[in-house]
């Protein structure tokens, strides 16, 4: 390479350099700019003793719909504002943060507009990119009114004086303003959704902005953004499968709006009962939500769509590992749940219409049989008792016949599930 | 599969079998309708309360303790069972010799109606076989104690009695504990 060459080369790299700089800088500009925030809905200061108790009522049901306690509880004392709730990314871990309202550990010193911020827009006060488990991404178009009454809501609360946990994040996850960039991708654009006027409206709105339902449920892109050309589709999340919830597939696994709404209510309906990811959702959100608002989200999941009547299953279809599986269900699991998969009221769960065995992977079936459930209390007196988890008396080999027997007979799926898939499933469940 | 089975198993040291059985049966009626050991207690029926615990020997994973009510013969078929009544022995003269278990509920007077001893006295025998294998610290005995038999539901005597036995029997039986206690020995929870 000549001299006037290596001039040309540096000239070229310099301009790609600079060229890399400009837009990076416009992306973090971007990415840690809170946009607009639109006008408080109430003055704050000239409010009503009655207008006040209106938000106050208003924002705890913003916060139980949009389930904040289920992150930023204390997972040691329980109180529902203090942080410190682990959440295991493939990124690192992070924290859910005090959001009581503490002057030095919260949020005490947070404006309403702070609040909006940092709930549709994913920035805390001075310029301090949140990591999106905060979902943001969902919350983005959140309604002002409801992040008003929200905000009201909290700072009535007491405090709690507990400091935040340092997030553990991986490099380069670990350089927060890094986020900048993901949000100038990935962050959705766009205002508050208007006042819904409609149940399908509403029911919407519950689901995908309050509830964040998409946040588990929907596919992530490999920039782990929600992958909303798949929304709602299913997803494998923190060691355990988040089924598909659109409405089709909602209907073929025997769904219906009133066995929704009992769900959602309740934690138990003949589909099945609330564990894993969303026993906690049911405990600090839907167990407390207005009936109304629980049967708007039943009603925009289903979309009109009717269950699919199922022929009763006498038996399961006889393959060359059904008969072992058989063995396993009588021996191990019909002595609870029944030789038909009946099952026993507020004991046991019915199987013949539970529909974790419908789901295309099998990795819920053989993380409940080997890990069993403990005891719950579920919510309005719904309840079922602890079930003993069997990994120390199934071989992978068992497993696999006792899933596929299950996935046969009331799951309509093949039994095609190797002892190998079974050794896949508990190293994905064991990693979490 | 069939609606019956063939039905065989070592019970007590005792070949059974074959017996043509309900396919869907449970251990415990087994025991109670076809073997004649009534010795097993049924209660809750769903798995919970443990007052039918019975002792499954499976070569390579040792002893361990299963509830009758809702474990099937077609599960057990093939395997060593042990039930309460194959706990106590019989001396070279023919008299009835209650195991160390057993005594040691006798002496702290662990039960009152006794419906739920059997599973205790059962769970108890595994614990102190599993120990032999795997000794545990002398100071760590109450944790395993209670791991070992916080499942079982009693009405009568509160637990501690039965807790305070297991124990006792222990930390007074050589080689099922390491170190040197330094615990004081409760007598009071």
């Amino acid at each position: 390479m000549d001299k006037a060459q290596r001039s040309k080369f540096t000239r070229i790299a310099a301009g790609i350099a600079a060229a890399a700089v400009v837009v990076l800088g416009g992306m973090y500009i971007a990415g840690s700019a809170s946009g607009s925030v639109p006008p408080a809905t109430v003055d704050f200061a000239n409010i009503s003793a009655e207008q006040k108790q209106k938000l106050f009522d208003r924002g705890l049901q913003v916060f139980r719909a949009a389930d904040c306690a289920a992150c930023h509880s204390s997972p040691t004392t329980g109180a529902e504002l203090a942080g410190g709730m682990a959440m295991v990314t493939p990124m690192g871990t992070l924290y859910g943060t005090n959001i009581s309202p503490s002057r030095e550990h919260g949020i005490g010193k947070w404006s309403a507009d702070d609040l909006y911020r940092a709930v549709a827009r994913g920035m805390a006060p001075g310029r301090k990119n949140l990591y999106p488990a905060m979902p943001y991404a969902s919350y983005h178009d959140i309604t002002r009114a409801d992040v008003d009454a929200l905000w009201v809501w909290l700072q009535a609360q007491s405090a709690v004086e507990v400091a935040n946990r340092s997030p553990e994040m991986n490099f380069p996850f670990s350089i927060r303003p890094g986020l900048a960039l993901w949000n100038a991708l990935e962050r959705p654009a766009g205002g508050p959704a208007p006042e819904a006027v409609n149940t399908l409206d509403r029911g919407a709105y519950l689901v995908n902005t309050l509830g964040h339902c998409g946040e588990c449920h929907t596919p992530r892109t490999s920039s782990f953004a929600m992958d909303l050309k798949q929304s709602l589709a299913g997803n494998v999340i923190e060691g355990a499968y988040a089924p598909d919830l659109r409405p089709k597939s909602m209907a073929a696994r025997g769904w219906s709006e009133r066995d929704l709404l009992q769900f959602l209510r309740t934690g138990l309906s003949p589909q099945g009962v609330m564990t894993m990811g969303m026993f906690p959702v049911l405990q600090h959100s839907s167990a407390h939500m207005e009936e109304a608002d629980l049967k708007a989200m039943a009603a925009y999941l289903m979309q009109g769509e009717k269950p699919e009547s199922r022929p009763p299953v006498a038996e399961a279809p006889q393959t060359s590992t059904s008969a072992n599986g058989e063995r396993v269900y009588l021996g191990l699991c019909a002595g609870c749940h029944g030789v038909d998969g009946q099952g026993q009221p507020h004991s046991s769960l019915r199987l013949d219409t539970n529909t974790t065995a419908m789901f295309p992977t099998p990795l819920n079936l053989v993380r409940v049989i080997r890990e069993g459930l403990p005891e719950r209390d579920l919510a309005h007196g719904e309840r079922m008792q602890a079930m003993p988890g069997f990994a120390d008396q199934l071989s992978h080999e068992d497993m696999a016949d006792l899933v596929n027997y299950m996935r046969l007979r009331w799951g309509r799926q093949k039994g095609d599930v190797t002892p190998s898939q079974v050794a896949d499933a508990i190293r994905s469940a064991e990693s979490h | 599969m069939q609606q019956r089975i063939q039905f065989s198993a070592t019970i007590n040291g005792q070949k059974t079998g074959p017996h043509e059985l309900p396919k869907d049966l449970m251990m415990i009626e087994f025991l109670q309708e076809y073997a004649g050991l009534n010795g097993t207690r049924l209660g809750c029926g769903q798995g919970v309360c443990r007052a039918c615990t019975i002792i499954v020997d499976e070569p390579g994973k040792g002893p361990h303790a299963v509830p009758a009510c809702v474990t099937g013969v077609a599960w057990l078929n093939g395997k060593s069972l042990r039930t309460i009544e194959g706990a106590a022995r019989t001396d070279d003269t023919g008299r009835i010799m209650a195991s160390a278990v057993q005594k040691a509920f006798l002496e702290h007077f662990s039960f009152q109606c006794g419906y739920c001893t059997p599973g205790f006295v059962n769970s108890a025998t595994v614990l102190m076989e599993q120990l032999q294998a795997r000794p545990v610290d002398a100071d760590a005995v109450e944790e395993a104690v209670e791991a070992a038999l916080d499942k079982h539901i009693c009405r009568c005597t509160g637990y501690v009695r039965y807790y305070h036995a297991v124990r006792d029997l222990i930390l007074a039986t050589p080689g099922l504990t390491t170190g040197q206690r330094t615990r004081e020995v409760s007598r009071h929870g």
